[in-house]
């Protein structure tokens, strides 16, 4: 009688301590998507007046995206004041899509990559300074990018 | 019917002589079991039997705040959320729900002052209709009851244990039920309410139960998966092998943004001055809700989601459905900085346990199949609480004064095939072997060294 008194709280407690868990990979099982990912390049300083190289790199899968579907950049000034049109960014090989921009004046700046590759597509939004700020523009980035920051106002 | 009764209990006596033992202590579980649960089984019918009308109580309830008046043009979700901000301006948005059909106002979820808020906005003016503590939600209460007794972790676990032990009553019953020798349908199939009070007692609590019990099997195996014990494991385990829910739906982590943290814009938050260098202020800024949505629409989700809203900066937007039907249920990870797909399960990309446990927590709830299931569901319920009150009460006549009334059981290890079902059941609910370990070390070592209550149990 005793021989079973040892095994079998040794077998509940095993069952209640061997907590399962999620392996890190059990989402190879499953669906998989390729995110379009872009690793945005933007010059530290940027003078009015001056040509700045805006760039992206596209990778899916951990590779570099040579045929992209578009690269549309886009260019918006945060107080609205200058539109800039949307265009195809060109390839310089190896992913990496650029063009060249002439800011005319300083301010706080969003680089908008319109991006597509496959099924996948992806639209990272870049923040940037041009020359000095003004005062409104540091005022609205005290106020931060909260989740209704960004293209807010503004649509496609 | 004394000669009857005589006879029948002679007939029993012979048959105790061969499997009397197993009969014995199978009667003695089922009925200490029975007496311990069957008012939490009575709790969990009735609080079910409300849940099942959620929608509709709810929609009769939250009329004011759930409808409004379609118009053409609806006002932008960042307009909605700087209303929320105006009313809870130290409160953290959580979710966002922009309502399944036009005339459904939007929810914002919102955290302040340690309470959870829902506030409802009407998506064509931007204002508020109103707000809900989400504390204050009688339903919310009634799951609170069914799911946890409202006594978190703990009142989980025992909730768990009353399913689990439900499971073995179920058992155990059916071999008290099974016919001894066929004689006719009666006391089987059907109750015999003519042969004496003591005959249609107890098939008043036996015939209705072997009805009942694949429905109550049903709802307790359905129940099971969202359980916090036996649930997490389970779902775990079966995400794991593939044939699951997708990690993320149920149990799992959604996936990280693949963002590097340096490419982050940074917020500044000192009042006069930046206090962040310049340079950090430049890269990459969240998408706004708007467009997240705008995003769902393209990609073609049920409309009754939420969107949940990130609180880190490597967090991702997720949005979440889980609608009356299994087949609509979609759970979607998009990048904050890109509006990428990060993942996107839907039904279809479950595995096929998954798509079971999807059907069986839709079927559980009442909505798979609307009014009908609700019925049918309803009816299990109140079923139950009649077979726990017809077996309390079938206890209550046939106990003697003194003392509990079960049968005097062998040890627990004179019976083989008694003590392979226990383990079984023990191991496939571990919650209730652990506490059928704990009953049978507390009769060892508590019960059978005090005459008085030994005697009472008749252990």
């Amino acid at each position: 009688m005793k021989k079973f008194y040892g095994p079998l709280v040794a077998a509940a407690a095993i069952l209640l301590l061997s907590a399962c868990s999620v392996r890190s990979d059990a989402a190879d099982l499953y669906k998989q998507e390729a995110p379009l990912q872009i690793l945005m390049d933007v010059p530290e300083e940027i003078v009015p007046g001056e040509t700045a190289m805006l760039e992206a790199k596209l990778m899916q899968n951990g590779e570099s995206v040579k045929e992209a579907n578009f690269v549309h950049f886009e260019i918006l000034k945060q107080d609205g004041s200058i539109p800039y049109p949307m265009k195809e960014a060109q390839e310089v090989g190896e992913g990496v899509y650029q063009m060249e921009v002439n800011f005319r004046s300083d301010g706080l700046y969003f680089l908008e990559v319109h991006a597509g590759s496959g099924d996948a597509i992806s639209n990272p939004h870049y923040q940037f300074i041009v020359g000095e700020l003004s005062d409104s523009e540091l005022e609205s980035l005290k106020e931060g990018p909260g989740p209704d920051a960004g293209s807010s106002g503004h649509h496609h | 019917m004394g000669n009857e009764e005589r006879n029948k209990s002679a007939a029993i006596k012979t048959k105790q002589a061969k499997g009397g033992q197993f009969y014995k202590s199978v009667w003695r579980w089922h009925l200490y079991a029975g007496v311990v649960f069957a008012p939490l089984l009575v709790l969990l019918a009735i609080t079910g039997s409300v849940y099942l009308f959620k929608a509709e109580i709810e929609n009769v309830l939250y009329a004011d705040y759930y409808e409004v008046q379609a118009q053409e043009e609806r006002v932008a979700i960042s307009e909605q959320l700087s209303e929320v901000n105006r009313l809870y301006p130290e409160g953290i948005v959580t979710a966002y729900r922009p309502g399944e059909n036009e005339s459904r106002s939007s929810e914002v979820k919102v955290e302040a002052d340690g309470m959870s808020m829902t506030v409802f906005i009407d998506p064509y003016t931007g204002l508020s209709l109103g707000e809900l503590n989400n504390d204050d939600r009688i339903m919310d209460k009634i799951e609170e009851i069914h799911g946890e007794l409202m006594a978190g972790t703990l009142g989980d676990r025992i909730v768990e244990l009353a399913a689990s032990w439900a499971v073995v009553l179920i058992v155990t019953g059916l071999f008290l039920w099974f016919p001894k020798k066929m004689n006719g349908a009666g006391g089987v199939l059907f109750p015999r309410l003519r042969q004496g009070p003591k005959i249609r007692r107890r098939d008043l609590h036996a015939v209705p139960a072997f009805w009942l019990s694949a429905g109550l099997l049903f709802l307790i195996m359905t129940g099971l998966p969202w359980s916090g014990f036996w649930g997490t494991n389970f779902q775990a385990m079966v995400t794991n092998t593939g044939e699951g829910y997708p990690p993320s739906v149920w149990v799992g982590d959604a996936p990280k943004s693949d963002v590097e943290t340096q490419d982050i814009a940074e917020v500044p938050w000192a009042a006069e001055t930046l206090d962040v260098p310049l340079s950090s202020v430049q890269g990459l800024v969240p998408l706004s809700l708007d467009k997240v949505v705008e995003i769902a629409d393209q990609e073609g989700i049920h409309p009754a989601y939420s969107v949940f809203i990130p609180q880190e900066p490597e967090g991702v937007y997720t949005l979440s459905v889980f609608p009356p039907k299994a087949q609509d249920e979609a759970t979607m990870h998009i990048d904050q900085y890109s509006g990428a797909v990060l993942a996107d399960y839907r039904y279809d990309n479950y595995g096929v346990i998954g798509k079971v446990v999807a059907w069986g927590i839709t079927l559980h709830k009442g909505s798979q199949f609307g009014l009908i299931n609700q019925l049918i569901s309803l009816f299990i319920c109140l079923g139950i609480v009649f077979v726990a009150v017809s077996g309390v009460y079938l206890w209550w006549k046939r106990k003697p004064k003194k003392g509990m009334g079960a049968p005097k059981a062998p040890p627990l290890f004179q019976t083989k095939s008694f003590l392979l079902l226990m383990i079984v059941l023990g191991l496939l609910f571990p919650l209730a072997g652990l506490s059928m370990v704990i009953v049978w070390l507390f009769d060892k070592l508590v019960i059978q060294r005090l005459p008085a209550v030994k005697k009472w149990l008749n252990a």
